[in-house]
């Protein structure tokens, strides 16, 4: 009887669990599976199919052509985002985040997506096989790598992704009739593939540069032949020129010869007027004795730093005709059904690998046969509407499109062809819940375009769009509500001062000038700039201004990682926390730590100011550039500093009342009371930059983003004429800078610093050294960006303003799954993103509130 | 009258043609969008032009230009709003937007403006005739864009009987479509309601003091017969002219009108081709806003004949 009843027993509970499915009514969906059966997706949440999550977004501008060959602009990359897959993809690591603990998501890894797995070094291999792809004999690994496919991959009709397709895609991204916009991208940036240049251009006349970057040449002066006609060419006998309108020489910092004339530089009598006569239509002179001689005759004297005349090579350039080649030149072939292999020109490897694999690996596949269907000729020109609306768009990745109308709508629905919903791979562990979920809960996502940001408002309060970013008027409504979101951005934003003296002087010297009220020249003194620097209050200049943003202390912003695979952040570190001590003179011995002594930061010292621009005034008078003839110690000059705009507005107008009234504040009392001035140049437009480099205008809120994973490289553009905007008044090559790495105190110049940092070799002292990525330790490489970061500060040319960021709301209907930003997965966007109502949910939620919703 | 007719068309053409030529070299003219030095696409983008015939002398690139519009009519690959598109494409789908915003404006707005100007006359220099006349003003001085948001506001926010924004998609003619609609037309057509108020005010008021209109009244017509048969005919002399004008001024007026409410028309796609420096795009609406104005300006003169046979076109006496 007992067997009986046991055995009884046992069928009702099978029989009970086999029927009673547990369901989560607050998790939208259910669990299938039993706990501990096999299979990866065992206890994967499943959401109710019946129900629709729609994504509700708006632009300004709507996509007009998302041809991955083809497409200019973020705003036409847009749909890419949602319909393409790369080789490999980054997703939270939530093996790092047990969920006991429930901590949010702050590391990531890398996952093949598109690709079977990791790549394959195959260097010596291609070196032995393919020595027309040149990889150097010298390297091992590095240079070639082979990628097994996916071979689920397929295109939202069920057409196959295989080896052929990359190849077929490459061929029209490259192919030199097409003249694609994107083909550059394959060969000018970090993963350069062999071959893609000479493909693309092949055939095609142009104008080289001889010196892009002002460090070699491609061709001596000394090279040069000159011919029977008395004009130079290369060896190879294409023929040379000076560029005068040529603003490619990019050691200039984008300026040209005919901008340096326009500036006044350049003397016309035996110089330019000889160059301009000789000049064809675009600005460019052939090279002649007679103008080699103009030319030098400017670049040769003292005004332009007597250049010798072998350095005249630096402003020429020569006609080239790529050689006619055919594909196999490029290092991009096949080599199995679902197996290519990839040739480059520089090595890359590891996490750098990786990230441009990421960033650039398949988003330029085309689908053959709608891209063949698409291709038309016009002339010389041939055009594609491949990827310009619904027809012509082919999808692999997790949505597709389903609806276009230019300038106006686009929607987006699941593409149940792609193998990310059944590989089992593409599941989460939420660290909320502590269950597994499957990505991309969103069924479609709709997206209008919205211009007016009053409107997007309106909207956003009736729960027809999923975010709002907020504008100047709603910060003190919402900069506290629990809906707000602050994505923090990299670029830092400095107030850069004019130091540029002899521009300076030069406009002084115009007529119209008023030499006894106003001056200019006080502005570059040092001492004045580090009155300036102290006058602010950064984190009430960031509230008053652009709330969103926060006060900027050093020249990195917050975000930047040193080591992007770990999400380590550089402005974490102690090193770049001791410079800024060090910069604001804050004694960290009166503080329990260095986190502490840091907060008490506040760029704020009214009393330093005031000392300072006493002192500034002393030098000033001491110089001659203002007076004080009535000796009651007050400047007799206003000193009247030009804010640069690129147009008017209103955080412009902002700025620079700001700047006006707390400097009256500050200078009450000293010299210049009353005697310092911002004001509101005219809009230069996107010439703006040129007027700060060039000391025609004398500040602006400037700054630099870069690549959020290499801080690094931010050492190079502080230091390279090519990109500092204070070029023209601070040489970083002419400026010691002594580091102790590892124990050893070294001592080179700055500029060489920043070079050996970023992977170039110097001597010191007789003997190697490069502190590149994998070249050195991790903290050497600290202590050099920290040490190179504080001398770059310690010139007073960039004043750390603003830390950029931007605050916007989430709607109710949707949330994060992590509130805490990460840099390279932001908050983990539609592939993380969790609903708490489903459509018909939040129409009656938001039916409930009235209409309006409260954030 | 045919002859007439004839002779103004060919006219139109040749005004149409010079236009053209001239605002096909201006904008040739105008430098192309520039580049930053440093982007590593740019001998791509010299490239594309070359082929596209940019350097080429003036007069060839107009000589292949007229060819292919006339011969093919191909106006051309979109530069950069929407790169390598057909020109003529996209603004054939973009037109029936803009036409159907305007239309539906100037139905709203004739009936009313008319019947608010006849009252305004008949009712001369009373209270009546001072408000509508102040909310002529009113709604005259105002830019219709401040409507939009007033009207988006209050209709579509707060009480919610209207979408904020035209419906998506080409079902131009369904109930939805005209419910969302209805938020931009009004804010066409307050200020249109109010010039069409001013002129028929304007022309019925003088006509009403005219000395046939006595004679009539002697004749024994009542005053509405008198006004209705002969007073209205013949203010509308002025009245329906005005209607052409009006739909050529709010065809080019509702570019912000557009822009608020989202419609995808040819008036945001003109703003936009002026901002995004799409020169061929630019040249065909160009040309459409010329050919607009000429045949209106046509229609308007031969309007005259019909409306009043007093006036006879191209008569030697």
């Amino acid at each position: 009887m007992k067997r009986l009843l046991a055995l009884l027993l046992a069928i009702m509970m099978v029989v009970l669990s086999a029927c009673g499915t547990p369901t989560d009514p607050a998790t939208d969906g259910e669990t299938t599976g039993a706990e501990g059966s096999e299979g990866a997706d065992s206890n994967v949440v499943v959401f109710d199919a019946s129900k629709e999550y729609v994504y509700k977004t708006s632009v300004s501008t709507l996509a007009a052509n998302w041809n991955p060959h083809t497409a200019q602009t973020t705003d036409d990359s847009y749909p890419l985002d949602y319909i393409t897959t790369q080789l490999y993809s980054f997703v939270f690591n939530d093996e790092l985040h047990p969920v006991e603990g429930k901590e949010p998501y702050s590391g990531y890894k890398i996952i093949p997506e598109m690709a079977a797995g990791d790549p394959v070094d195959v260097t010596e291999k291609v070196k032995a096989e393919h020595p027309e792809f040149g990889i150097p004999e010298s390297a091992t690994t590095g240079y070639a790598y082979t990628i097994d496919l996916n071979p689920n991959a397929k295109w939202h009709n069920g057409d196959a992704i295989n080896a052929d397709t990359y190849i077929y895609s490459m061929q029209q991204l490259l192919d030199p009739k097409l003249k694609n916009y994107r083909a550059t991208d394959q060969y000018s940036g970090a993963l350069s593939i062999v071959g893609a240049e000479e493909y693309s251009n092949s055939g095609r006349s142009v104008k080289k540069i001889n010196s892009v970057s002002g460090e070699s040449m491609d061709y001596q002066m000394a090279d040069l032949v000159k011919g029977a006609d008395g004009v130079y060419t290369t060896p190879e006998g294409y023929v040379c020129y000076f560029g005068l309108q040529e603003a490619g020489y990019g050691w200039m910092g984008g300026n040209s010869l005919a901008d340096y004339q326009g500036a006044g530089y350049i003397p016309g009598e035996g110089c330019w007027d000889i160059l301009s006569a000789a000049a064809d239509a675009d600005g460019y002179v052939k090279l002649t004795d007679e103008t080699i001689a103009a030319l030098y005759a400017f670049t040769g004297s003292e005004v332009w730093g007597n250049e010798p005349q072998e350095q005249l090579g630096y402003y020429v350039s020569y006609d080239f005709v790529y050689p006619v080649v055919d594909y196999n030149v490029v290092g991009f072939y096949k080599t199995g059904d679902y197996q290519i292999t990839i040739v480059l020109n520089n090595a890359l490897a590891g996490f750098n690998l990786y990230y441009y694999l990421t960033m650039n690996s398949s988003s330029w596949l085309v689908h053959p046969e709608t891209y063949a269907a698409t291709l038309k000729q016009d002339g010389d020109a041939w055009t594609s509407t491949y990827n310009t609306s619904a027809e012509t768009t082919m999808s692999y990745g997790p949505y597709k499109v389903v609806s276009y109308q230019a300038s106006k709508h686009m929607r987006f629905e699941r593409n149940e062809n792609w193998y990310g919903y059944t590989d089992g791979k593409h599941v989460y562990v939420d660290p909320v819940d502590g269950k597994t979920y499957p990505m991309y809960q969103t069924t479609a996502i709709d997206t209008q375009v919205v211009e007016e940001a009053a409107t997007r408002k309106l909207m956003f309060l009736k729960g027809e769009l999923m975010g709002y970013g907020l504008q100047a008027e709603d910060f003190a409504t919402y900069r506290n509500s629990e809906y707000v979101h602050v994505t923090p951005s990299e670029t830092i934003f400095f107030l850069i001062l004019n130091g540029h003296i002899t521009a300076i002087q030069g406009r002084e010297a115009n007529e119209g000038f008023d030499k006894t009220k106003h001056d200019l020249e006080t502005m570059s003194l040092k001492t004045f700039k580090q009155a300036v620097a102290v006058t602010y209050d950064k984190e009430l200049f960031a509230s008053t201004i652009s709330p969103a943003r926060s006060g900027g202390y050093g020249l990195v912003g917050n975000a930047y990682l040193y080591d992007p695979e770990t999400g380590s952040r550089y402005r974490d570190t102690d090193q770049a926390k001791q410079v800024l001590c060090d910069f604001y003179s804050v004694d960290t011995s009166k503080f329990a730590s260095l986190d502490d002594a840091v907060a008490s930061i506040t760029g704020y010292d009214p009393v330093a100011a005031k000392e300072l621009y006493k002192k500034a005034f002393d030098e000033s008078i001491a110089a001659g550039y203002i007076t004080d003839a009535d000796g009651n110690g007050i400047s007799d000059q206003t000193v009247r500093i030009e804010y640069c705009i690129s147009g008017d507005s209103d955080f412009m107008t902002k700025t620079v009342n700001y700047l006006n009234e707390k400097m009256a504040e500050v200078t009450k009392g000293t010299p210049f009371e009353g005697k310092i001035e911002f004001y509101k140049s005219a809009p230069y437009d996107t010439e703006w930059a040129n007027k700060i480099r060039q000391g025609l205008s004398d500040t602006v809120l400037g700054g630099w983003s870069g690549v959020v994973f290499d801080p690094f490289s931010l050492a190079d553009t502080w230091t390279n004429p090519n990109s500092q905007f204070d070029g023209k008044w601070f040489d970083a090559t002419t400026v010691d800078l002594t580091i102790t790495v590892n124990g050893e105190e070294l001592t080179t110049k700055l500029r060489t610093w920043a070079e050996m940092l970023n992977g170039t070799t110097h001597q010191i002292n007789g003997k190697d050294y490069n502190f590149g990525d994998g070249m050195a330790d991790v903290n050497a490489r600290l202590d050099i960006l920290a040490a190179i970061e504080g001398r770059v500060l310690l010139e007073y040319n960039y004043i750390p303003m603003l830390q950029d960021a931007s605050m916007a709301l989430l709607s109710q209907q949707v949330y994060y799954v992590v509130d805490e930003y990460n840099p390279v997965m932001g908050r983990g966007g539609i592939t993380y993103l969790k609903y708490n109502y489903d459509e018909t949910e939040w129409a009656a939620y938001v039916a409930e509130q009235g209409g309006e919703l409260k954030y | 009258m045919v002859k007439y007719v004839t002779q103004r068309i060919l006219l139109m053409l040749m005004t149409l043609l010079i236009i053209t030529f001239m605002s096909f070299v201006l904008i040739r003219m105008l430098p192309l969008p520039e580049l930053p030095s440093e982007d590593p696409h740019l001998p791509i983008v010299l490239a594309r032009r070359e082929a596209a015939g940019y350097n080429k002398p003036y007069l060839v690139q107009f000589g292949i230009f007229l060819k292919n519009v006339l011969t093919e009519w191909d106006w051309g690959v979109s530069d950069v709003l929407f790169f390598g598109q057909e020109v003529s494409d996209i603004f054939m789908s973009k037109l029936p937007a803009t036409m159907l915003v305007n239309f539906y404006s100037i139905i709203l707005s004739i009936p009313i403006g008319i019947i608010f100007g006849v009252i305004a006359a008949l009712k001369k220099n009373t209270w009546v005739d001072h408000t509508i006349s102040t909310l002529t003003m009113v709604c005259i001085s105002v830019p219709s864009f401040v409507y939009a948001f007033i009207i988006q506001y209050f209709l579509c926010y707060k009480l919610g009987w209207f979408p904020f924004l035209m419906k998506a998609g080409t079902d131009y003619f369904t109930w939805e479509m005209f419910i969302s609609v209805i938020p931009p037309v009004l804010s066409l057509s307050l200020g249109v309601i109010a010039g069409f108020t001013r002129v028929t005010r304007a022309e019925l008021t003088e006509v009403l003091t005219s000395e046939f209109m006595l004679l009539a009244r002697t004749k024994g017509l009542t005053k509405a017969q008198a006004t209705i048969r002969h007073a209205f005919k013949n203010c509308m002399v002025v009245v329906v002219p005005s209607i052409f004008g009006q739909f050529i001024g709010i065809l080019s007026g509702s570019l912000i009108i557009e822009k608020i409410f989202a419609i995808p028309g040819v008036g945001q796609l003109n703003l936009n081709a002026i901002y995004g420096r799409d020169y061929p795009m630019f040249m065909m609406l160009t040309v459409f806003y010329v050919t607009i104005s000429l045949v209106a300006s046509i229609v308007v003169d031969i309007s005259y004949g019909f409306i009043d046979p007093r006036i006879r076109m191209g008569s030697r006496k």
